[in-house]
């Protein structure tokens, strides 16, 4: 059971974190990334066996490949910004998580450009 | 696996904050200070290298060149 084991590092990593942050902030911090990032890892086999079943139904449905990544890009994006922001806002740095998210919009928006360009084409298009 | 580093970070940082009470009561402000910045260092070149291994998945696996 992934879940489980999931649970049980959380609970470690809370009772350690609990410990520190009273003494040591700074390292308190680094700890919490840490365990973040390790627990991503962890499940990290089976996002990416979901991500190739998407993949497949994808090509096999004959969508066009640049929307796919697209997409996935964008998560992916989502998925970093979210967790630099915590990581600050862990570190009772509001002001600079909020300017991390900001930054993962703008990116996504970025990103999402194309998409939307393709889509008032084709409105166009229609219309003329 | 991957609890011996979170197990390893907390060790550093209780040990450090000893270390920090006992040559802050032997009246060395300044060695005590110093013994917490070599702690933190250690402390982030170990969450570092966790932090590249997760960005380089996240690269690979959303193909994010």
């Amino acid at each position: 059971m992934d879940i489980i084991q999931v649970l049980a590092f959380a609970l470690v990593a809370v009772v350690l974190l609990g410990i520190l942050r009273e003494q040591r902030p700074d390292i308190a911090v680094g700890l919490s990334a840490a365990a973040v990032a390790c627990i991503f890892l962890l499940l990290v086999g089976r996002v990416a066996a979901v991500v190739s079943v998407i993949r497949d139904l994808a090509s096999s449905a004959g969508v066009n490949e640049v929307y796919l990544s697209t997409v996935l890009k964008i998560v992916g994006v989502a998925y970093v910004a979210q967790f630099g922001a915590e990581v600050c806002r862990d570190a009772r740095e509001a002001a600079i998580a909020a300017k991390v998210e900001f930054a993962g919009k703008v990116l996504i928006l970025i990103l999402a450009v194309p998409i939307i360009q393709a889509i008032l084409e084709t409105v166009v298009g229609m219309l003329s | 696996m991957n609890v011996d580093l979170i197990f390893r970070i907390a060790g550093i940082g209780i040990i450090v904050s000893v270390l920090h009470t006992v040559i802050k009561q032997a009246g060395k402000e300044e060695y005590a200070w110093l013994a917490t910045l070599a702690g933190i260092v250690i402390v982030l070149s170990m969450v570092i290298q966790v932090i590249n291994q997760f960005f380089e998945t996240v690269k690979t696996m959303f193909r994010l060149y």
